[in-house]
């Protein structure tokens, strides 16, 4: 039958109505949010939450170690001057001993 | 390598002499000792000690008191299984640099039946004692000890009543010394 004459008709141009072009514009402003670029921080730079706490849990436990080991050095330099002590006492002693008794 | 060799230089010159006063020149007898002590104090290490060292203690105090001030504590101690594995010329090369004015023996004994001899210098400078030295010489010990610095005679004397060591009493004056 008349298909194509219903085609055409369908398919005919139609003008559109005299505010179309303002609404067209009013509903785009109205929904267009503006287009933001996400600033992403580059990886090298991307510092976890955890290292200054580590790095401080660090800086503690080597401060403590240090004082340990400067302890441990003086304590070993206290042996090594009592002994030096000991030695230096044990040979006074022997000498006045011997001259006391030779006199 | 021309700023090197400055720098090299500068470091070496900035170097601390060794407070060491003579040389002990007993390496050689380590290989033969069965038991050998080595003490190397310099006055640094010294005065690092002493703030270990106890006041309450009565040996660490009367140590702490003596080594204030003092440039360094050098004793070498060897010990042999036999005799006769040291001989008169090391016991020689030590004392020979032990010599006046620098040097003066102050005390010393020889038991020829025990085969021991025993001596003590003291170094002085401008009238003041500079430094110490002890030697000792068993048949199977021979020891060395060198005290740089102020040494305060009386307290080390004094160290006779420390150490569990039985208290000597001061010698009375006048009297002569044994040779």
């Amino acid at each position: 039958m008349d298909l194509e004459k219903e085609l055409s008709q369908a398919l005919r141009r139609k003008e559109p109505s005299p505010d179309f072009a303002a609404r067209v514009a009013a509903r785009v402003a109205a929904q267009a949010a503006p287009v933001v670029m996400p600033v992403t921080k580059p990886r090298v730079f991307a510092v976890p939450r955890w290292l200054p706490v580590a790095a401080a849990v660090l800086v503690v436990i080597g401060g403590v170690g240090e004082a340990a080991w400067r302890r441990h050095q003086g304590m070993v330099a206290k042996e090594q001057v009592m002994l030096a002590m000991r030695i230096t006492a044990g040979k006074l002693n022997h000498i006045q001993t011997h001259v006391r008794e030779a006199r | 390598m021309k700023q090197c060799g400055v720098l090299l230089l500068v470091g070496w010159l900035a170097m601390p002499l060794p407070a060491q006063q003579f040389k002990f020149n007993l390496d050689h007898l380590e290989s033969k000792a069965s038991d050998t002590v080595d003490v190397n104090l310099n006055g640094s290490t010294l005065q690092f000690a002493a703030k270990f060292l106890d006041d309450k203690d009565p040996d660490e105090a009367k140590v702490k008191k003596l080594i204030a001030g003092l440039q360094g504590i050098y004793v070498k101690s060897l010990q042999f299984k036999n005799d006769g594995e040291w001989s008169k010329t090391d016991l020689d090369n030590v004392k020979n640099q032990l010599h006046e004015p620098e040097w003066s023996r102050i005390l010393g004994f020889k038991s020829a039946e025990e085969g021991e001899t025993a001596d003590v210098y003291v170094r002085t400078e401008n009238k003041k004692i500079t430094g110490v030295a002890i030697i000792a010489a068993e048949p199977k010990q021979l020891t060395v000890v060198n005290i740089a610095g102020a040494v305060d005679l009386e307290s080390l004397a004094d160290l006779s009543g420390h150490f569990g060591l039985p208290k000597l009493e001061p010698p009375s004056p006048g009297k002569g010394k044994k040779n």
